[in-house]
């Protein structure tokens, strides 16, 4: 552990959460990926996109629910909705869920009826994209919401989140395009697409981590980030497999496998992404009559000296 | 009613560490887990360098961060201005965790002997993790709660009296005749953090 960190890093939120804030993310994404694709025609990216948008955000609230560590009272967020981050978070995605589902259950299953109800089905994919929207931002501003961590407290992280978000949920949706051979042409769209969102999202990164290196109390968390014990999941996973290789193999336009590759990639990235910012969360030390109090330096082991003692 | 708060004299505290084990004692918390805890700080540069200790604890802000981050209100300000939580209705989201600038929240998700596993547990540890399982609870967010136990007793918390220097006070803010409102206002009382805007009731005497 970072020696200056110790202690004032967050260690309750780790993989689980960032797994959530990742699915919800790339759920979202897909869905108003699919929604776009609708409009324009692309009945098998459509198709795609709004059926792998939900299950993605069911899998990340039963990471969620995992979390919590006893499933005995998981609903009770839902049922006491207050004015938490967790709560509205909680209803919006039930409701993003639920419309995604009914869309689901009425269009994108094979067999059911399609074409008749543009109109109507359209409503519906706008109704579920607008609560994608909000699950994507809710996760930015989730965090944003814990005042005492300043690396989250900031506008920006709903932004890098939710462009991040829209990003893998382009990324999936060609992924599970290249799989089910969709149409090249569309594919390669969505590829052009996406090279616009990870160009808006390096740039959102990097005025994020900029941002925080000029403020004293995130210092410590953006060095954590850039040279410290995250620098190689920072640099490996989000820098260059989230970022560089899927730009450079969506430029090259690469067709089936490649362009599956880049999605797999980039969506690694995007987890990683979830990771570090999650990983990087430190509150700074309290402060009183020129004194820096840090936490003393506990071991895992209470009683590590003893070692095993014999059975009574 | 009354509104309890706690002043720390930090020009008496000599960071002994009494207060973490009587709150251990009092509340029965498992390893690792310090409702009452004791930071250490340096200042100065050689030859000149002073170390002071810090007692922290729930402060039990007047605007808490973790109340306003709670998704069910599980944690509350009480009658008495103390924050306290209800085990029943937390989900163990540790959002509060996040929310308050003082780390002063602990989760565990089951309780644990301070012996090695695989022992059998004495008549004592059987008897703290039951206190544990009642009052606090494992999977959801615990902390200090000013010792409701002692307090309903006529007792102070128990890190007040175990304290050796007598630089801990606990006392009633609400009336101005208290010692301990007497000493906030006489020895520049201050609180940690005050940008946060939470408005901690437990304040500090300068150590110098």
């Amino acid at each position: 552990m970072n020696s200056k960190l110790h202690g004032l890093v967050q260690t309750e939120w780790r993989w689980l959460i960032a797994i959530y804030l990742f699915l919800a993310g790339a759920g979202g994404g897909a869905h108003i990926t699919g929604v776009v694709a609708d409009f324009m025609g692309w009945t098998q990216l459509a198709n795609i996109g709004i059926g792998l948008g939900w299950p993605c955000v069911l899998i990340g609230c039963l990471c969620l629910i995992g979390d919590l560590g006893t499933a005995r009272n998981a609903w009770r967020v839902a049922r006491k909705p207050d004015t938490s981050w967790i709560a509205r978070g909680t209803i919006i995605i039930s409701i993003f869920m639920i419309v995604a589902f009914i869309h689901t259950v009425l269009w994108v299953w094979p067999g059911t009826m399609a074409g008749p109800e543009v109109g109507a089905r359209h409503l519906v994919g706008v109704i579920g994209a607008f609560f994608a929207f909000g699950t994507m931002v809710y996760t930015g501003l989730l965090l944003g919401d814990a005042i005492p961590i300043p690396f989250w407290n900031t506008t920006l992280l709903p932004i890098l989140f939710f462009v991040s978000a829209l990003s893998t949920g382009v990324m999936a949706v060609v992924l599970v395009g290249v799989i089910a051979a969709a149409d090249q042409a569309h594919l390669l769209t969505l590829g052009r697409v996406d090279i616009v969102l990870i160009v808006i999202e390096a740039l959102v990164l990097a005025a994020y981590l900029h941002g925080s290196y000029r403020v004293p109390n995130t210092r410590m968390a953006a060095e954590h980030l850039l040279k410290g014990e995250l620098a190689a999941m920072f640099w490996m996973g989000v820098a260059v497999c989230g970022l560089a290789v899927p730009l450079v193999i969506d430029a090259v336009g690469l067709h089936g496998a490649g362009a599956a590759a880049a999605s797999i990639l980039g969506l690694i990235g995007g987890l990683c992404l979830r990771y570090v910012v999650l990983a990087g969360g430190a509150m700074y030390p309290m402060a009183a009559a020129g004194f820096e109090f840090r936490p003393i330096k506990r071991s895992k082991d209470p009683m590590p000296a003893i070692g095993k003692m014999p059975p009574s | 009613m009354a509104r309890y708060g706690m002043v720390i004299d930090l020009k008496r505290c000599y960071g002994c560490y009494a207060c973490s084990m009587a709150c251990k004692v009092a509340n029965h918390t498992p390893p690792n887990v310090f409702w009452s805890r004791v930071l250490k700080g340096e200042s100065g540069t050689f030859p000149n360098v002073v170390r002071q200790a810090l007692p922290v604890l729930c402060f039990h802000c007047e605007d808490p961060g973790c109340v306003k981050v709670c998704p069910t209100k599980a944690t509350y300000a009480n009658d008495d201005g103390v924050v306290v939580i209800d085990k029943e209705v937390c989900v163990g989201c540790k959002y509060c965790m996040m929310g308050c600038p003082y780390g002063a929240r602990y989760t565990v998700p089951e309780w644990k002997s301070y012996f090695p596993e695989g022992l059998p547990l004495s008549e004592l540890e059987q008897f703290q993790k039951e206190a544990w399982e009642e009052k606090s609870g494992c999977g959801v967010a615990t902390k200090c709660d000013f010792c409701t136990e002692r307090r309903e007793d006529g007792k102070e918390p128990s890190c007040v009296t175990a304290c050796p220097a007598d630089a801990r006070i606990f006392g009633d803010l609400d009336n101005p005749d208290s010692e301990a409102s007497q000493r906030i206002k006489r020895d520049r009382g201050f609180v940690l953090k005050p940008e946060q805007g939470t408005k901690p009731k437990v304040y500090y005497l300068p150590p110098r």
